[in-house]
């Protein structure tokens, strides 16, 4: 039973693409077949970050516009041969997609695919209507801040309306040290506001942007980041698995290797 | 034997005043002024719509009387009728209408309503979840939030400055209850997102023009007027 989930969040920049790479890249790692569709039509970058880039030959608009076969378009992953990318036009705009043509290749790919990724653009128009439009379970991006969280808010009430039932939310870009001085909102705090299931929450962390850089998403590895998105990839399978604990600096691993040297 | 000059006629919803045509108003006046003084004991704090017959008046003496009839008796007058319309049910209609507006009836909502959305009733409205900052609330009547209260909230919307808005923790972004408008004091954004909601229960009313908000106990409950 394949399963579709949404990565949304209201407003840019708040680590959307981001989760999706690492989620994406963490449940092939745990095996599942996984095809992550960037639905950002015109500012394409999960292929950037998924260091897919010089791949790419169709994409998703070529796909609905039957330009292609759905196989054509997909980019099979350079790490995982049980991940694929199907990249989103970057000469065209949102209106080029309407969500029924969505719903109808997402029904396509449902049958070749255990989860079906959709990164999300930034905002409520027609790019987030597309993208919900055949989700069955929707992930929530959010930073500890006031405006963040007030876009994360009316997104989840768009959800609701759009009768996706399932809703997680990511705290994302954590900054321990400001939470115990009382300049950042706690986890608690987002939670607290928003009411619905936390599944995940991830630290800022300096290798994201190393790794974003590198197109190499790091879920799995030793960082405390890639900790938190591998935990966050075994709770989508349904895994009960305990929070980190942020507080420490450095990653377990990371630690064990010091205690070796 | 003279011929009565004013003669009240009632039925449950509403008041006929019949005039004499011939006589000078200010005489008039006074003598519907005695009449209704005589009946004062009978009305007691009724709600009425108002008919005149017998004489056409001018929306000056019109208001004229209808003071003069309050004045000398304890009868709130919701409206006044024109003769054409003349007919208990339409009076019966006008006056439940305008009971209406204090939001006797009540309605539930159960869930959390969210930055961007409204919610609009005619009547009063128990909310069973929050309401968060960006989200709406407009009734009528009176608003009571099993939850925390964050956003907008506007109450007595049709004019009633007797309603008001309780909720288990309150901090909202505005509150306007009738045409009296009150907002949040501007502390940082953060500290009032981050601020654990002081989780006394509390009503916001209007007393005297202004909005205030107090802990729920007996003696402010003894004082809102529904």
């Amino acid at each position: 039973m394949s399963e579709v989930i949404v990565i949304t969040s209201g407003k840019g920049g708040v680590g959307k693409t981001t989760t999706t790479a690492n989620v994406g890249t963490g449940l092939a790692k745990l095996d599942k077949k996984v095809v992550l569709i960037d639905t950002d039509i015109g500012l394409r970058n999960l292929d950037v970050v998924m260091g897919l880039e010089n791949r790419i030959v169709y994409n998703l608009v070529d796909v609905v516009e039957g330009n292609c076969r759905i196989k054509q378009a997909l980019i099979k992953d350079k790490r995982y041969p049980n991940l694929y990318l199907l990249p989103s036009a970057q000469t065209r705009d949102k209106t080029a997609v309407s969500p029924e043509q969505m719903v109808k290749l997402i029904q396509e790919l449902r049958e070749e695919f255990d989860y079906i990724l959709l990164d999300c653009p930034a905002g409520i128009e027609q790019g987030f209507k597309n993208a919900i439009a055949a989700a069955d379970r929707a992930l929530i991006v959010t930073t500890p801040e006031v405006s963040a969280i007030r876009d994360a808010d009316r997104i989840i009430g768009l959800l609701e309306a759009n009768d996706i039932k399932k809703i997680d939310l990511i705290v994302n870009r954590l900054r321990m040290d400001m939470v115990k001085r009382g300049d950042m909102m706690s986890i608690e705090d987002v939670v607290d506001i928003l009411a619905i299931h936390l599944i995940g929450a991830v630290p800022d962390d300096e290798n994201i942007v190393i790794s974003t850089n590198q197109g190499e998403p790091l879920v799995g590895d030793s960082s405390m980041a890639g900790m938190a998105y591998m935990n966050i990839c075994k709770r989508v399978l349904g895994e009960d698995v305990p929070f980190l604990d942020l507080n420490s600096k450095e990653g377990f691993f990371t630690r064990l290797g010091k205690l070796f040297k | 034997m003279k011929q009565q000059s004013v003669v009240i006629k009632s039925n449950q919803y509403g008041l006929t005043v019949i005039l004499d045509e011939a006589m000078p108003f200010p005489e008039l006046k006074t003598e519907v002024a005695g009449k209704f003084q005589a009946s004062a004991g009978f009305f007691k704090n009724a709600q009425m719509a108002l008919t005149f017959r017998g004489r056409s008046l001018t929306p000056q003496e019109e208001w004229d009387l209808v003071q003069v009839i309050t004045q000398n008796c304890p009868l709130e007058i919701m409206c006044i009728m024109d003769e054409d319309a003349l007919t208990e049910e339409a009076m019966k209609k006008a006056v439940e209408e305008h009971a209406s507006m204090g939001g006797q009836d009540g309605k539930f909502y159960k869930g959390t309503l969210r930055s961007g959305q409204v919610l609009e009733a005619e009547t009063s409205i128990i909310i069973l979840g929050d309401v968060n900052a960006g989200a709406k609330v407009v009734s009528k009547g009176n608003v009571v939030v099993l939850g925390s209260l964050k956003g907008t909230i506007y109450v007595g919307a049709a004019g009633n400055e007797n309603a008001f808005v309780a909720a288990l923790s309150m901090d909202p972004m505005q509150i306007r209850i009738a045409d009296v408008i009150a907002r949040s004091s501007d502390r940082q954004a953060v500290t009032r997102e981050r601020k654990k909601s002081d989780d006394t229960p509390k009503i916001a009313y209007v007393e005297e023009g202004n909005i205030y908000i107090e802990p729920i106990t007996k003696e402010v409950l003894g004082d809102i007027r529904i």
